[in-house]
């Protein structure tokens, strides 16, 4: 098992080093580029980036991570309009996006895309196709969390719209019309029981996106 | 040889940490220096540092007064060379988290609309708001028996 520290930064991504063996690793890619395990890759754990409440109403007996009493000033919820205000060191002019445009960036079968952020919450549900893999990219009701689901039920493709006659956030879905949650499970309807497989995704400015995918496309409807 | 194990001392720390500072563009080829040379600094710097310490001493007692001047100026630098290659100061700027702890779901003040990560294994569920990992930037912890890094 290896422990991590921070120990600099790469183009405004940060390197980390491991104590176990002092190897430099990448943070955004987990990729050791430097050091006794130069080329070795950490395995990526699917995770979600969403809203406490959304969690909770989730999750039941779940652990929080505790602040650090001494540290506690430095936590700030509103740190991204900060940062949005911050130079960027490396930037790709000539680009449909603006280096700190935020982004959903996924990858399947070594081709990527990045969904811009008020895109994605704007048309959500937004089913799309990526190396023939049909995928769905959901806003959930807070509008700032967000999954991303292989769009296939019992291996037929198949669009999502929100039903709209309800306050509720649910997904239909045209296959077999079943209603769906924002976790991708079928509450109602024949497909009920089943779930969507997940697709990792994350959120990132386009620079920092763009950096480590050099040929990633963007989603345009 | 004073002039030598001084440059030495004081390039050891400041090459890395002038390639590899916030803000700044890392080249490839630069980085690969910087993480070579921070990597094996700290026992070299020591040595280096050290004789050029003593030589300074040595060679005080034969100088003027602006060349002790000088000779100071070059020794402060060499401790302090010597001594931050040996130092994390990354985590000066943001301290890690040394005993990692956790709160039930009840027990927390985050407001609803916080966004956190979420990671779960078996029945163990974890949430690390991102107002805290954007501090820390990196938590090592166990989730249902599985080790992982979880870094913002």
């Amino acid at each position: 098992m290896l422990h991590f520290y921070l120990a600099g930064i790469n183009n405004q991504n940060f390197l980390m080093r491991d104590k176990e063996t002092g190897t430099w690793w990448q943070q955004i890619t987990g990729k050791a580029i430097y050091g006794p395990l130069q080329g070795a890759a950490l395995e990526l754990v699917p995770s979600d980036e969403l809203t406490f409440g959304e969690w909770k109403a989730e999750v039941s007996g779940g652990k929080v991570l505790a602040p650090v009493a001494k540290y506690t000033k430095e936590y700030d919820s509103k740190w991204e309009p900060e940062v949005a205000k911050l130079p960027v060191v490396i930037s790709f002019p000539g680009t449909a996006l603006k280096s700190r445009d935020v982004v959903v960036g996924l990858t399947i079968d070594g081709a990527a895309r990045a969904y811009p952020w008020g895109v994605a919450v704007k048309q959500s549900p937004i089913v799309d196709h990526l190396q023939g893999t049909p995928l769905l990219l959901a806003v959930g009701p807070d509008k700032k969390s967000f999954r991303v689901f292989v769009s296939r039920v019992d291996g037929q493709e198949t669009e999502f719209f929100l039903k709209s006659e309800t306050k509720d956030w649910v997904l239909l879905d045209t296959a077999t019309a079943s209603e769906w949650n924002f976790q991708g499970c079928a509450t109602a309807g024949p497909s009920q029981g089943k779930c969507l497989d997940r697709i990792p995704a994350l959120k990132d400015y386009w620079f920092d996106w763009r950096n480590y995918h050099h040929d990633t496309t963007i989603y345009k409807h | 040889m004073f002039a030598l194990s001084g440059l030495v001392t004081i390039g050891l720390f400041f090459f890395p940490a002038i390639v590899i500072r916030p803000f700044a563009y890392q080249a490839p080829r630069a980085l690969w220096w910087a993480m070579a040379i921070r990597q094996r600094a700290p026992m070299p710097a020591l040595f280096a540092g050290l004789l050029c310490l003593g030589l300074g001493l040595v060679l005080w007692r034969t100088v003027d007064i602006w060349r002790r001047v000088a000779l100071t100026i070059v020794m402060l630098l060499v401790t302090f060379s010597a001594v931050m290659a040996r130092i994390n100061y990354f985590e000066w700027m943001f301290h890690p988290v040394d005993d990692v702890r956790f709160q039930v779901e009840e027990q927390s003040k985050l407001d609803a609309g916080e966004m956190i990560m979420a990671v779960r294994f078996g029945n163990d569920a974890r949430a690390y708001p991102i107002s805290e990992m954007a501090y820390h930037h990196i938590v090592n912890d166990v989730v249902g028996g599985v080790p992982v890094t979880v870094t913002y």
